[in-house]
């Protein structure tokens, strides 16, 4: 790599923070709001700390930020939900995955078009049949419905970036391996899939995110006050307007997505290396 | 098009030409009364009596609202000969809402005329290229503009012509050509002034193509002022309100422009912001005013294919390069900024569209008979289809109950009218019912009119999708959604790019810390980042109002305040959270695509002495951009369905802009409703569903084939 001078480290730095700031300041401005015991309703002065700094709205917050409902009861929901469609994405996903990587059989060019058809269609295509499946297996308003249909939704993209991460192992590796005496499960089970696993990982984590981050279909599906997530929660709340309690708010924000960035930390490493985007050739 | 043959080139133009005088014509009936056609109809009521009178030195005297020139108005006055004479309208204010009451008759017939010189405007552009006057026909603002009567029909079609005769005298090198382009000219800036732009563009576009000797430049500038002089007699000899006072009177109607631009209410009134052409042209369809005459509005598409087009464009003939890029620019300086203004544009913009459309085509249709010529090899196939088997069958199975299952059954609900009165039936089978009989024949179609009452499901067939179409165009919803897509992932790749390219080199401090920060947005619920995002802009509570509040409006950015009031400002707030949430997925892919290039290439373009620009222009960029491509179609399929940025935004302001995937949501939602129909339509939103699907499949091609075009470039 080439050495850099002064100067142009220095115009390096300036233009990285310029962007960093263009990252923090919605991040700032929410902290500021989370912290601060002596907003009440919603901000009416520019401010750039808190007025009176106190943890009361987010003590508020991890007791009951929603209605009456507990917070560690929507965390157990969202976990739950998000961990359950994330991990039921990737066992479905990663067979088919596999074959679309290695074989090349008939029908597969057709396979790969309708994973594309899957992977545009907006959310809310998968509402209406899978409220008639799951109202069917009678399990329609429970969170295993949650579970099943943000797996659907996340479904075609994992299958798709798995793929690239099975591609991206070498087929060599694979072979020397049936010569070895191995068998197709086997070569699978403990060389292709270790070799993958973190770029699955990163897929995982996608499908988890998208669950984690989703409102719209959950309150389609959820009737009861007991089954609903911290997305869905802070969706409610933001649609009562400014009647909102703009710190609580700040709060729950926070709340909801230190876990997600306390994850993405510290997978930060295998995010800048694994990540392949999906980018096998084809 | 050099393929076609010439009777079936004819043939087409024939078409378009009939189809712009029907749609003209159409719309000239139907349309209200707009500002300033009562005026003009005075005018060409005075020019009708001078006429009548036989003396027709009147024409010296009349020139109602001056500060245009006659042409126009005396023409409209001729038409008016046949039609019964009533008395002179009222001489009202410029700023005075439209007189709905024109005489009838004298309205038609001067309407007529202005539709007959914007169907003349497309017959010409069909000539040069049948799909541009295609879309020129259809072009909606041009459609509407060209059928009042307005100023705007006859000299957007004589300054058209001004600009094909010089493209024909550059081809040909015949005076005579540059003699007509010159008497156009003339006649275009006695229709209306700003339509002369084209002039300059010539002019420009001429000195461009002037090889840069001195006998050369000589000869140019000869040819050029006997252009310019010529055009220049025209304009007075066709301009007879002049002749008594020529300076005077021409001193008059121009100061009363740049006095009317700064001082009339009306313009202060709408305090259009200086990029409002844009506005107009990407983010506005006619058809949100007249949705009962339009439909089908596809302007801001075609303007975005239009810049699509710009480089094939520039290879045809600079001169429309130079004309759209001359008139764009005084269109943003100058203050005032009506609508009308943009027909200056839409010629030039159709045929840029046009050679986009004409350019996919032909790859498209390239890449296909490639794709059947290759043989694929059978029995491999077959043999590894077996040993595929075991690994397809458990996926497979859950594949289809959760993805494929939903699919087709939302094709089949969308040719039906199943909503929340049918609900109960729709449930328990009665889409399944309804698709199989009507596509089998034993159940016949509901006409669309009569669906949408029963509680029973019925089949409508795959008439549905007319109205879907006809609405999510009309709104413009469809051309926001694509510029939208278009934007955002631009700026994406761009920030993107630009910051992995920042921390690329390993002796950048802290770079380990800036990178674990940029991140952060991604890891951040797209929901939570747009409520962040609003808190920071929202006018009434955010921070931006509120220092706005303390500081006073000069503070940095202030032109974002009160941004849910201006469509173009609150594209930009979006795209600001967009853009926030976004770039870090497109950060990683860029690194990520950087380590693959081997260090030799830079080692070997630094020895050679290739400067910062040089490498990432001809090293890094066309090796990362194969690389770059997967993540950009999967952030362009994502930013055509961002759904939860626009769901939240719907809280923080109440405007019109939004995504095929977030109206369909709306439309579904039970507890929410639009789309003029009461909530709950399930069949309508998933035609948006299927609609959107076929577009993004369309997209994927023509990005995919676009980029290949964009790689053959770089290696040439």
């Amino acid at each position: 790599m080439r050495k850099l001078t002064r100067w142009q480290q220095l115009g390096r730095q300036i233009l990285l923070a310029l962007i960093g700031l263009y990252v923090l300041i919605p991040i700032w401005i929410t902290l500021r709001l989370a912290f601060d015991g002596a907003l009440i309703g919603r901000p009416t002065e520019f401010r750039l700390f808190p007025k009176q700094f106190s943890f009361e709205p987010l003590l508020r917050v991890l007791d009951r930020p929603y209605q009456s409902v507990e917070f560690l009861s929507l965390l157990k929901n969202s976990l739950l939900v998000s961990f359950g469609a994330a991990i039921l994405a990737m066992l479905l996903g990663a067979s088919l995955a596999y074959a679309f990587a290695r074989f090349r059989f008939p029908g597969r060019q057709a396979g790969l078009f309708l994973l594309l058809l899957m992977a545009v269609l907006p959310p809310v295509a998968f509402m209406t049949p899978l409220y008639i499946v799951l109202s069917a297996l009678g399990i329609r308003t429970t969170l295993w419905a949650l579970v099943i249909v943000y797996a659907a939704f996340a479904m075609p993209f994992c299958i798709w970036n798995m793929r690239a991460a099975f591609q991206a192992v070498p087929k060599e590796v694979e072979e020397a391996a049936y010569l070895d005496g191995a068998g197709y499960l086997t070569t699978f089970a403990f060389i292709t899939l270790p070799l993958a696993l973190p770029s699955i990982a990163v897929a995982a984590l996608i499908a988890f995110l998208m669950a984690y981050s989703e409102f719209a279909l959950g309150w389609l599906f959820v009737e009861k006050a007991s089954t609903v997530t911290l997305a869905m929660s802070i969706y409610s709340i933001v649609q009562t307007g400014n009647a909102q309690p703009w710190s609580q708010l700040g709060s729950l924000t926070l709340v909801i997505s230190a876990p997600v960035v306390i994850i993405f930390i510290l997978f930060q490493r295998t995010l800048l290396e694994r990540l392949t985007f999906g980018a096998a050739s084809d | 098009m050099k393929n076609f043959s010439p009777a079936l080139r004819l043939l087409a133009v024939l078409a378009v030409i009939a189809l712009a005088w029907s749609l003209r014509t159409n719309t000239a009936a139907k349309l209200p009364v707009d500002y300033d056609e009562d005026d003009y109809l005075r005018a060409a009521q005075e020019y009708a009596a001078v006429f009548r009178s036989g003396d027709l030195r009147g024409l010296m005297e009349f020139n109602y609202r001056p500060e245009h020139p006659p042409l126009a108005k005396i023409i409209y006055g001729i038409s008016l000969l046949n039609v019964p004479v009533t008395t002179l309208l009222p001489d009202r204010g410029t700023s005075a809402s439209p007189d709905q009451f024109l005489p009838l008759p004298q309205k038609k017939a001067a309407r007529a005329v202005a539709a007959a010189f914007g169907a003349l405007e497309v017959a010409l552009l069909a000539l040069l290229n049948p799909l541009a006057g295609f879309l020129l026909a259809i072009n909606a603002l041009t459609g509407k503009y060209t059928s009042q009567i307005m100023l705007e029909s006859l000299p957007a079609f004589t300054s058209l012509a001004s600009v094909l005769a010089y493209t024909r005298y550059k081809r040909q090198a015949q005076k005579g050509w540059l003699a007509t382009s010159a008497i156009f000219l003339g006649l275009t800036a006695t229709s209306k002034y700003l339509y002369a732009v084209v002039g300059v563009a010539i002019l420009a576009d001429w000195l461009f193509a002037t090889p840069k000797t001195l006998p050369d430049l000589k000869r140019f500038l000869r040819l050029a002022l006997l252009w310019g002089g010529l055009a220049l007699l025209v304009f007075l000899a066709a301009n007879p309100y002049l002749w008594p006072n020529p300076l005077g009177r021409l001193a008059d109607s121009l100061f009363y422009h740049a006095k009317y631009s700064t001082t009339a209410v009306e313009v202060e009134q709408n305090n259009f912001p200086f990029y409002q052409p844009f506005v107009w042209i990407f983010l506005f369809s006619v058809g949100q005013w007249h949705p009962d005459v339009f439909s089908f509005v596809l302007d801001p598409l075609i303007a975005l294919f239009a810049c699509l087009g710009l480089t094939r464009m520039w290879k045809r003939d600079p001169v429309y390069i130079f004309w759209l890029v001359i008139g764009m620019a005084f269109l943003l300086v100058w203050p005032t900024k009506w609508p009308q203004y943009m027909v200056v544009l839409t010629a030039p913009l159709s045929l840029s569209a046009a050679e986009a459309i004409g350019g996919f085509g032909v790859g498209i249709w390239k890449d296909w008979q490639q794709a059947h010529a290759q043989k694929v090899n059978h029995t491999l196939e077959r043999r590894d289809g077996r040993r595929a088997l075991p690994w397809l069958i458990p996926g497979l199975i859950f594949f289809a109950a959760l993805t494929l299952y939903p699919l087709i059954f939302q094709f089949a609900m969308s040719l039906t009218d199943f909503n929340s009165t049918s609900i109960m039936d729709g449930l328990k089978g009665g889409v399944w019912r309804e698709v199989w009989g009507g596509l089998t024949g034993q159940i016949k179609a509901t006409p669309i009119d009569s669906a949408y009452q029963d509680r029973a499901v019925t089949f409508i067939g795959a008439e549905t999708y007319l109205p879907i179409l006809d609405y999510i165009t009309t709104s413009g919803i469809l051309g926001f959604n694509l510029l939208w897509t278009f934007l955002s992932v631009i700026l994406q790749t761009g920030l993107g790019l630009g910051a992995a390219l920042l921390l690329w080199n390993q002796r950048v401090a802290f770079r380990r810390g800036w990178q674990a920060l940029f991140i952060l947005p991604w890891a951040i619920p797209e929901t939570i980042g747009a409520i962040m995002w609003f808190t920071v802009l929202s006018t009434a509570t955010g921070w931006l109002g509120l220092a706005a509040q303390k500081y006073g409006e000069t503070i940095p950015f202030s032109f974002l305040l009160n941004w849910e009031r201006n469509p173009g400002a609150t594209l930009l707030v979006l795209l600001i959270c967009s853009l926030w949430y976004g770039f870090p997925f497109m950060m990683l892919a860029a690194s990520a695509g950087l380590k693959l290039i081997p260090a030799e290439v830079f080692d070997a373009a630094a020895i050679d002495g290739a400067s910062v620009w040089q490498v990432f222009r001809h090293i890094s960029w066309p090796l990362l951009l194969p690389l770059l491509l997967p993540a950009v179609i999967v952030r362009g399929i994502f930013v055509f369905n961002q759904f939860y940025l626009f769901q939240v935004s719907q809280m923080y302001g109440n405007f019109s802009l939004t995504t095929l995937a977030t109206l369909s949501y709306n439309i579904f939602n039970p507890a929410a409703g639009g789309f003029g129909r009461p909530a709950g339509e399930f069949a309508i939103s998933a035609g948006l569903n299927m609609l959107t699907m076929l577009i993004l499949v369309i997209f994927v091609v023509i990005f995919t084939r676009w980029s290949k075009a964009g790689e053959g470039l770089n290696d040439a």
